[in-house]
């Protein structure tokens, strides 16, 4: 493990683009790792809070106010490293309990993972799963995919405006 | 921001940022009230005994389609007590857009300049100035006696590029027309940094 700049860790850009390869890579490794932990539940997260995936039992009925809950208690703790000089790459919290263990998992600069495990897989396995799994997960988002599609919407920002505020007043209420 | 080709999503994040009580918790009440709750997700209030913001709020909206993709907002709000100053950077941390907002009563005046430097700064530990990111600055509270004008809170904030709007978050006035303004903008300048990079590679 090495030891970066201190700040590196938070300065780096969290814009990530996945592209269906990646996706299906990313898919592969989780249910991988689910099955051989054996993990309750996974959730992986970019770093800004956006859910990418979730597999296993769902024990939270709003996936999306989890990963944003789940990216901002890595960054904090990223931060806590940072300020008492402990900074490390792929940082990983343990929280024990008496049923469940969890696990939340810096996996490189982009991503977070979050797993479940039942109290009785041992911690070490567990551990030594999820940081191999950041580690392949990291791998994939860094490698460069063959095609890149443009964002570039062929529209004008005229257009682009009306757009927005059509599709905004359309999901009001009533 | 992130892409999901394979799902079509495009999915930005936008930050309420402000001084304390400005109202950047009001705005994302408004609209998690006013939103059809299956264009929604729960609204995420991290918050002290006091019901003051301690760490973020969060929402996420589901727009109709643009050209194919699916625009996921991802509204965020800083806790604004000075304070929280390592918080407010977490939070703004990866951020494609800012609603400055700003409280209009006189006597907060000298809180939105200090407020306005202190995201200035952190946006420049990312390596960002405000003009490399979409900002709207919403002069919120303009109901109240003796409200600053939103020309004289620019002068305050010695701004000449960002946009602003009045608004009154806690009548919901202001509060869609500002999300519309920062969504649309984040995604013209997304659409046009994205192009532009790709031309250069």
């Amino acid at each position: 493990m090495t030891t970066p700049d201190p700040r590196a860790s938070i300065d780096l850009p969290s814009g990530v683009t996945l592209h269906p390869s990646q996706d299906e890579a990313i898919d592969r490794l989780l249910h991988d790792l689910l099955t051989r932990s054996p993990a309750k539940f996974i959730l992986l997260a970019e770093a800004s809070g956006q859910l990418l995936s979730a597999l296993g039992k769902r024990s939270a009925n709003d996936l999306v106010a989890l990963g944003s809950l789940v990216a901002g208690d890595l960054a904090a703790s990223q931060e806590i490293a940072r300020l008492t000089e402990q900074s490390q790459n792929y940082h990983l919290i343990l929280r024990e309990a008496s049923e469940t263990n969890t696990f939340i998992a810096e996996a490189g600069a982009h991503l977070v993972l979050f797993v479940q495990v039942n109290k009785e897989v041992p911690l070490g396995w567990a551990r030594m799963l999820i940081h191999e799994t950041s580690r392949q997960l990291a791998a994939i988002v860094a490698a460069r995919p063959e095609e890149v599609e443009k964002l570039d919407l062929g529209l004008s920002e005229e257009k682009i405006n009306r757009l927005v505020g059509d599709g905004l007043d359309s999901i009001l209420k009533g | 921001m992130h892409i999901n080709w394979h799902l079509r999503e495009l999915n930005l994040k936008i930050v309420y940022y402000g001084p304390a009580l400005s109202g950047k918790t009001t705005n994302l009440e408004q609209i998690f009230a006013r939103v059809d709750p299956s264009h929604r997700s729960d609204l995420v209030s991290l918050k002290t005994h006091e019901d003051r913001t301690l760490f973020f709020d969060f929402l996420q909206l589901e727009l109709g389609r643009i050209n194919n993709l699916t625009p996921k907002i991802h509204l965020y709000t800083v806790p604004g007590q000075s304070y929280y100053e390592a918080s407010r950077r977490l939070v703004l941390r990866g951020a494609d857009g800012v609603v400055f907002v700003a409280d209009s009563s006189p006597e907060k005046a000298n809180a939105n300049i200090v407020a306005w430097q202190d995201m200035e700064m952190h946006l420049a530990s990312f390596d960002l100035t405000i003009d490399q990111i979409p900002i709207v600055l919403q002069c919120n509270k303009q109901d109240i006696f003796g409200a600053l004008p939103p020309v004289q809170i620019r002068q305050l904030l010695h701004i000449v590029q960002v946009p602003s709007l009045p608004a009154i978050a806690n009548t919901g006035e202001g509060v869609f027309d500002t999300l519309k303004l920062i969504t649309s903008s984040v995604i013209t300048q997304l659409q046009h940094q994205t192009t532009v990079v790709e031309g250069e590679a």
